[in-house]
């Protein structure tokens, strides 16, 4: 269905490729009113997403999630600190989010991209405000010692919902987080025990992996006149402005909702359609976390 | 170990970061590497091509615990205000993640590498056939296992020939420590720490031409020539594993191609 205008006789004989560099916005609006996006889509489909545990082994727990050709790859690194006097029995998270010059053209070295701090900031908010992680988990001795988990999370590849792949990435990581064995040596210090544990009694006996509760789950939407659709590509991005991203926790309940501005203003019949299309897709992300997790045990 | 920022309490970590310990049973004769390999034999290696979707051209490589990333982009428009240069500009960054290290980095840009890339690949490239252009290759450490330089050279040049620069040949590298009185090929990162010297090679083995050679440390020239030998007749096995690599990729190519015709 191509809307007769003055570019409709250059139009008719343009090959396909012309016409979506040329007019994107128009190639992506002949395919919404047939409800189809140009990857075959439907509007409320998501990309195939996958996700692999323990890819980085230097790190204390990782995981590298496909979502498309969005990736990312997350990896925590366990390190001691004296906690601080206010909260002398809870450890603490540091989260970050790169995007390194590789993942897309737009990023160049010395200049960070700009959705990189914002996405950092997202990111440590969800995971610090939905009662994941219980940061009493974190502590080795009261007052004296506890965890820093430090989460550094890579995107290898830019294509869109960046921030629910690095959400996803983050949530498996801590998943698969096995918190080493430690001791205090004589000068104060904590230690890595190894093996026949060196006739030291471990200070952390039986907590080697974290309890997960409430689990958040996020799906990014793009907003373009009466259409919804959801996890978008770079190039749907690029072209449709409106965002919104909406978090939810494994029971369902809400835990952030973020309209950074954008051209179309949304109705609240439509940001209900965002909640209701994130609650399905929250139960798809379960059975991927879930059906990875199980395989970890096996081994 | 300081912590970053003002906010963030220092912290360090928990494993132990040196041990000398077992330096000692280097220079033994009888005494294998650590993970198994004979003095001249290299790391399981492996190549894919095509990882990084946003880029004109990537690669992977996975040499044991070595992992590197490489993306080309271009040829672009320079962004820098530079000179006009008929010939096509070339621009490297390597970088490492935080958790590529032992013990947590800070992730920031390795300048040495970098210019040590760029230094390493310009020979190969045939820069004239993108005139007023730039051609950025950037490389992503994602962890560190030793060797990491010729790794990335490596992988670069997979990436370069990936996007379709043209260039004189495949570039591959490879290290070799001298530890005591043994050669050992493709180094790992605890290998490195107790190297006397080490030797970087990279060429282009179908012209039989060297582009870069970095020598470091105590070397006698009978050494020098065998550490050569050895890193030539390995760099000439690397080219053959990822001439397969490229090969591969373009026959999934070709029959992408014929089923869409």
């Amino acid at each position: 269905m191509v809307l007769p205008d003055a570019s409709g006789d250059v139009l008719s004989e343009m090959d396909v490729d012309s016409f979506r560099r040329l007019f994107p916005l128009r190639f992506f609006e002949t395919h919404l009113v047939k409800s189809t996006r140009p990857d075959g889509r439907s509007l409320a489909e998501a990309r195939e997403t996958s996700s692999a545990l323990g890819a980085v082994a230097s790190a204390d727990g990782s995981a590298l999630v496909k979502i498309g050709s969005t990736r990312m790859l997350a990896a925590i690194k366990m390190e001691v600190m004296t906690p601080s006097k206010e909260s002398p029995d809870e450890g603490c998270i540091a989260i970050d989010f790169h995007m390194p010059p590789i993942c897309s053209p737009t990023v160049r070295p010395g200049r960070p991209a700009e959705a990189a701090p914002v996405v950092s900031k997202q990111l440590s908010d969800t995971i610090l405000s939905c009662g994941m992680i219980n940061l009493k988990e974190l502590s080795l001795i009261s007052g004296k010692a506890a965890w820093m988990a430090y989460l550094d999370i890579y995107c290898l590849d830019a294509d869109g919902a960046l921030f629910d792949a690095a959400l996803l990435s983050a949530v498996a990581a801590f998943s698969h987080l096995q918190i080493p064995v430690v001791s205090m040596n004589d000068d104060g210090k904590v230690v890595v025990l190894s093996g026949d544990h060196g006739g030291k009694e471990p200070v952390n006996k039986g907590k080697r992996k974290l309890t997960l509760s409430s689990i958040p789950f996020s799906l990014t939407c793009l907003l373009h006149k009466n259409y919804i659709l959801a996890d978008p590509t770079a190039e749907e991005e690029s072209v449709m402005e409106t965002l919104v991203t909406v978090v939810l926790d494994s029971s369902g309940q809400l835990v952030s909702l973020y309209k950074p501005g954008g051209p179309v203003l949304a109705y609240t019949s439509a940001i209900q359609d965002c909640v209701a299309l994130t609650r399905q897709r929250a139960r798809e992300l379960q059975m991927i976390l879930d059906e990875v997790t199980s395989g970890m045990e096996v081994d | 170990m300081a912590g970053k920022g003002g906010a963030t309490p220092s912290t360090y970590s928990p494993s132990p970061t040196t041990q000398k310990t077992k330096s000692l049973s280097f220079g033994n004769d009888e005494v294998l590497r650590p993970d198994d390999r004979e003095w001249h034999q290299c790391r399981p290696a492996f190549f894919q091509i095509g990882v990084v979707a946003a880029a004109a051209g990537s690669a992977y490589a996975d040499f044991g615990s070595t992992k590197v990333i490489v993306s080309v982009f271009g040829p672009r428009e320079s962004k820098k205000a530079v000179m006009y240069s008929d010939i096509g500009r070339l621009n490297c960054t390597v970088s490492y993640t935080n958790f590529a290290t032992p013990v947590r980095g800070q992730g920031s840009d390795h300048k040495e590498f970098s210019s040590m890339l760029h230094k390493a690949l310009e020979g190969a490239i045939i820069l004239e056939t993108f005139p007023k252009t730039t051609v950025d290759v950037f490389a992503l450490v994602l962890e560190s296992g030793g060797s990491d330089l010729p790794v990335v050279i490596s992988c670069a040049s997979l990436a370069l020939a990936d996007a379709g620069i043209m260039m004189y040949d495949l570039v591959t590298s490879v290290s070799v420590s001298c530890l005591g009185k043994n050669l050992v090929l493709d180094p790992t990162l605890e290998e490195e720490s107790h190297q006397d010297g080490s030797l970087i090679l990279t060429c282009m083995p179908s012209r039989d031409e060297v582009t870069q050679l970095t020598i470091t440390g105590e070397w006698s020239t009978p050494k020098i020539n065998e550490g050569m030998k050895i890193c030539t007749d390995a760099c000439s096995k690397f080219s053959q594993i990822m001439k397969s690599c490229l090969k591969g990729f373009d026959s999934a190519l070709e029959e992408e191609d014929s089923n869409v015709d």
